[in-house]
């Protein structure tokens, strides 16, 4: 038996029923124009498409930082290479006096350009971007160089940053640092043997030195009897010329300079250059000091001794210039890895697209279907209810 | 006179027939009803002479037309529906207020993803305190979700518990009917009747009550059908057992009888199946999955950020949260032996120096724990109202920072020693004291003078020149990140120094149990927050480890955790714990959707079996009803035919 009317109802109902949560489905996929509006349309997928999610956020994030450090460097960059020009400009200056152009008059002159570019390069290394300074390593938020001054004149720059790169994480497992240690910028760190420059005849001797840049070794006594000091003679050590290896210690930074005494046939001022230890701050307070002639030298040492100086504004020239080389190449290497970054964040965008994206034309036809699919289940079953014997009983 | 009797049996019949008919056909929309059919027989014969002639027809009775197994089998589909049914309302309820895709940064998924990259922001400013606000609006927004979840879950439990309750106080209401119709049943069929009606009236009670929880029924003389549940015999004929529901000492919930407090818990079928299955099993799974992962990130943070200071620098005064218990012992499982690493520092002087308090999480107590390090001179310490306050003597300030020393913690050098400088942040996994030997005898810079460092379990983890070709003053890196520089002076070989290195001042995990500057307060989603400390203050957000306070070393640690596959979350990321949640709670969600609708399917298939055989077709009604009418009509024709015989037999006497 079939066709009760109960039967017709339950059959029509449900098939109702069935067909209006397609048609609800292919309604919210059509509207939204995404196939997964939940994690139970396809909980695999859903579970890919909620991970590349991450993984986009965590690439814009890693874009984020690569472009807050491109920022950062692109200004260390300009700083740098502002003081190379600066040091190129003051090579000029003391090349000319070198040559004798000038006399005493011009040597001032020179010395108060040689005061000027010193206090640009300490405003440079002090230079800010956002608040944060540049070359203070980790420590951004105070000024990494202090200088002191004496008469209105730099007398030294001391840094005061941090010894600790800030590294910032700028893709998975690579970290970069947008900061420098500014001790590490403007200071070449590359010892190499002791040059002795003077008449006391004394050599370096086998220890190894930690006085930086250029350091006066004053001579006294006589034979047998001398006095070294390295502090303008604040400190002294006593030799009878036999020590071949005699510390001489500056009491006002700790340095040491170890000296062959054996080989000292005179009293006098020596001056010792540590090549491959020069800073830019101390060069110039040098070279200025130098050009001032302030301890009266006559013009063949003041020349002799602003030759020298101009290996050493050479040295400190190409050190920075090295440095420049070496964070445009991070520059270069951030760059790329920016664009990887942003290649991979539009893989990860077009994939997750491709897994959420409803196929609009499958939908189209499957509502046309489920359309004609829900009229015939109501003209059936009116069909149906429609047919009765009681029609026909008289 | 039997001629008249059969027609009269005959008249009878027929009437009666039309009645059941007439009683189909106005049930024949009727949930329940199943068709009756009257049963005929024909009466007994009279012997007369050698013949037998019939006496008529005799109605035997009004019998439903019914398929008992095919009933079963419904009531057991009924049931399954009803749990299949009561747990996809949920699960999808559930799935909504999870919030994943219906926007792109909704969901608890983005708000973690949010707060690990607001981290890493902080690591590229550590003192800049427009990210130190964006971690804290983030590290909200996260525990907020958290916190909307884990409420909305015990929200969940709570109605679901409530619903037990109620679903099982309408079974005994149910079950009770059941029992007084049993009565009535067994009265009526003992005395020769038949209760189809009641039959069905009963038989729908039982379909009610196996939508609502799985039954089983057994059939008993009399049309007495008794009613077992979970083992219960809830029915048994007229009597009736009631049901409570409760739970057990496990917490899970269960049903038992009335009064006994012995509650079955494993019970499935019917919206009771599905309400437990909930409580005990999926809604609270999720819920505990959900707990974890609060719990482990809440751990996590902490157990870094209390090792951290923040821009604000050290601390003057620190105060945790109220413990429920001041014994070490109940402080859980993330708390052990270990010691905690506390450095003061001299405000005047700018000296550190670094005190160990040892853990005994089996005898230790918060106050013995204030008591160790008051014993500190520098610090004074209390326990009040069961939270632990340390602060800082005048002129002091602490932390727990892991930042080295900047001077060896032993040395055994002697004469005229150089100064040892020590910095850097240690980047090993575990703590450990390095000691630096000399070989060699000599000055700083001169000869062949080496440092051999060797860490606590005597391996060499580095060979130091600090003899001719180094610079007093030079720095070194051991590699692990600790760095020392020797002025100038002499060593003798085999003197030793040591330097303590930490990467982590808390192995005890008592810091951030107890809420010493931490950064989550909460042990699980329901109650997670950020410490009202933190939100106050965003400065102290903890980016730095270094002694100089200026790195952004913790900010990266913390930032790390989002990849880390964290023990307690299964070896999985948080990212990945949370993810596989949702896609799982999605996966229940499409399978008993796809159960739903083939149970459905199934139902919709039994039912229509059903009426194939119990429903009222009108059509066949109507021709029954032509027929009853006609033999009514000929039997009628009968008895005026026997009459009219009866006259002319009567004319003629």
């Amino acid at each position: 038996m079939g066709g009760t009317v109960n039967s017709i109802y339950n059959n029509l109902s449900f098939a109702l029923n069935l067909q209006t949560d397609t048609l609800f489905r292919l309604q919210e996929q059509a509207s939204t124009g995404s196939r997964i509006n939940r994690a139970s349309d396809d909980p695999s997928a859903a579970y890919r498409v909620l991970g590349l999610n991450s993984q986009v956020r965590t690439l814009e994030s890693y874009a984020d930082n690569i472009e807050r450090t491109l920022s950062t460097l692109e200004i260390s960059l300009t700083v740098i290479g502002e003081m190379i020009s600066a040091l190129a400009d003051a090579k000029v200056a003391v090349s000319q006096i070198t040559s004798g152009i000038y006399g005493e008059d011009g040597r001032a002159t020179a010395a108060e350009g040689i005061n000027d570019t010193l206090e640009q390069m300490v405003s440079l290394a002090n230079t800010q971007h956002l608040n944060e300074y540049l070359f203070g390593g980790g420590n951004t938020g105070s000024a990494p160089y202090s200088v002191v001054r004496t008469d209105g004149k730099i007398t030294s720059v001391a840094y005061q940053g941090s010894y600790e790169n800030r590294e910032v994480e700028v893709a998975a497992g690579v970290r970069s640092s947008a900061f420098y240690i500014g001790d590490e910028i403007f200071c070449s760190n590359d010892r190499s043997e002791l040059v002795f420059v003077g008449d006391t005849g004394a050599q370096a001797g086998t220890g190894t030195s930690s006085v930086r840049g250029d350091t006066w070794l004053t001579v006294t006594g006589s034979e047998g009897n001398y006095s070294l000091s390295i502090d303008d003679g604040l400190t002294t050590v006593s030799t009878d010329g036999t020590d071949t290896n005699l510390a001489v210690t500056d009491s006002r930074t700790g340095q040491v300079l170890y000296v062959d005494t054996t080989t000292i046939t005179a009293a006098g001022v020596d001056l010792v250059r540590a090549p491959g230890t020069y800073d830019v701050f101390e060069t110039l307070i040098y070279v200025r000091d130098i050009l001032s002639n302030e301890k009266g030298l006559s013009d063949t040492q003041v020349e002799e001794l602003c030759s020298s100086s101009m290996e050493s504004l050479e040295e400190i020239r190409d050190y920075l210039t090295e440095k420049s080389v070496s964070v445009g190449s991070k520059i270069g290497f951030l760059e790329v890895l920016a664009n990887s970054i942003e290649d991979m964040k539009f893989v990860t965008e077009d994939e997750t697209m491709m897994l959420e994206e409803a196929d609009i034309a499958q939908i189209a036809i499957d509502i046309a279907r489920e359309e004609i699919l829900y009229e015939m289940s109501l003209a059936v079953a009116g069909s149906l209810m429609s047919m009765s014997l009681l029609d026909f009983i008289g | 006179m039997s001629d008249y009797s059969i027609g009269i049996s005959g008249l009878n019949a027929a009437e009666q027939a039309l009645d059941v008919i007439g009683n189909n056909i106005a049930n024949s929309a009727t949930e329940g009803y199943h068709r009756q059919r009257i049963e005929l027989s024909p009466n007994s014969s009279l012997r007369q002479g050698s013949l037998l002639f019939g006496t008529g027809v005799n109605v035997d009775g009004v019998a439903r037309v019914i398929d008992n197994l095919l009933e079963q089998e419904i009531l057991r589909q009924y049931s399954s529906l009803g749990q299949v049914d009561r747990e996809l309302v949920t699960l999808q309820s559930l799935e909504s207020v999870l919030g994943e895709f219906s926007s792109e940064d909704s969901g608890l998924n983005a708000a973690i993803d949010n707060f690990f990259n607001s981290l890493q922001d902080l690591s590229t400013n550590p003192t800049d305190g427009v990210w130190q606000n964006q971690v804290v609006s983030d590290a909200e927004v996260l525990a907020g979700q958290f916190r909307t979840l884990g409420e909305y879950l015990t929200t969940l439990e709570t109605e679901i518990q409530l619903e037990v309750e109620n679903t099982v106080d309408s079974i005994n209401s149910l079950t009770s009917q059941i029992a007084e119709l049993n009565e009535q049943i067994q009265r009526v069929e003992v005395g020769g009747g038949t209760a189809s009606s009641l039959r069905d009236q009963r038989d729908k009670l039982i379909s009610d009550v196996a939508a609502l929880i799985s039954v089983e029924t057994q059939s008993r003389d009399y049309g007495v059908v008794d009613v077992i549940i979970a083992g219960i015999p809830v029915v048994m004929g007229a009597a009736t057992i009631e049901l409570e529901a409760g739970l057990d000492s496990s917490g899970q919930m269960g049903i038992s009888v009335k009064g006994e407090a012995n509650y079955t818990t494993n019970i499935s079928g019917g919206a009771v199946g599905g309400l437990l299955a909930m409580k005990n099993d999926l809604v609270s799974d999720i819920h505990d999955d959900l707990d974890s992962l609060a719990a482990a990130i809440i751990q996590r943070i902490n157990q870094l950020h209390v090792q951290g200071v923040g821009s604000s620098g050290s601390f003057r005064e620190l105060t945790g949260w109220k413990m429920l218990s001041e014994d070490v012992a109940d402080f859980g499982s993330s708390v052990g032996d270990g010691s905690i690493y506390v450095r003061l520092t001299d405000t005047s002087t700018g000296e550190a120096t670094r005190h160990e308090i040892t853990i005994d999480a089996s005898s230790d107590s918060l106050a013995s724990i204030a008591a160790a390090f008051d014993a500190i001179t520098g610090l004074n310490a209390a326990v009040v109202n069961s939270k632990l306050s340390i602060t800082a003597d005048a002129g002091y300030e602490f932390d727990f920072l892991p930042a080295v020393l900047s001077a060896p913690t032993a040395s055994t050098l002697t004469g005229s020693p150089p100064t040892i400088s020590v910095s850097g942040i240690y980047d090993g996994t575990a703590n450990d004291t390095f000691t630096f030997t000399v070989s060699g005898t000599g000055s700083v810079g001169n000869g062949t003078l080496q440092l051999v460092v060797t860490d606590s379990s005597s391996n060499t983890a580095a060979t130091l020149n600090v003899g001719s070709g180094y610079e007093a003053g030079e720095t070194l890196e051991i590699g692990n990140g600790i760095k020392i520089a020797l002025t100038t002076g002499s060593l003798n070989d085999g003197e030793t120094f040591e330097v303590e290195a930490f990467a982590d001042t808390d192995t005890s995990g008592v810091l951030a149990s107890v809420g010493i500057n931490t950064f989550f307060s909460g042990n699980g989603a329901d109650d997670m927050a950020v410490c009202s400390a933190i939100s106050s203050a965003p400065s102290r957000v903890a980016a730095c480890l270094g002694a100089d306070m200026t790195d952004n070393a913790n900010a990266l640690r913390l930032a790390g955790v989002q990849d880390e596959a964290l023990s307690s979350l299964g070896s999985l990321t948080c990212g990945e714990f949370y993810r596989q949640l949702v896609a799982n709670v999605g996966l229940d969600v499409s399978t008993r959707d796809l159960e739903q609708g083939n149970i459905e399917m199934i139902v919709q298939n039994l039912e229509s079996r059903r009426d194939d055989i119990s429903g009222v077709d009108i059509n066949e009604e109507a021709a029954e009803l032509l027929i009853y009418e006609q033999m009514f009509q000929a039997m009628a024709k009968y008895i005026s035919t026997i009459q009219t015989s009866m006259e002319s037999l009567m004319e003629i006497l």
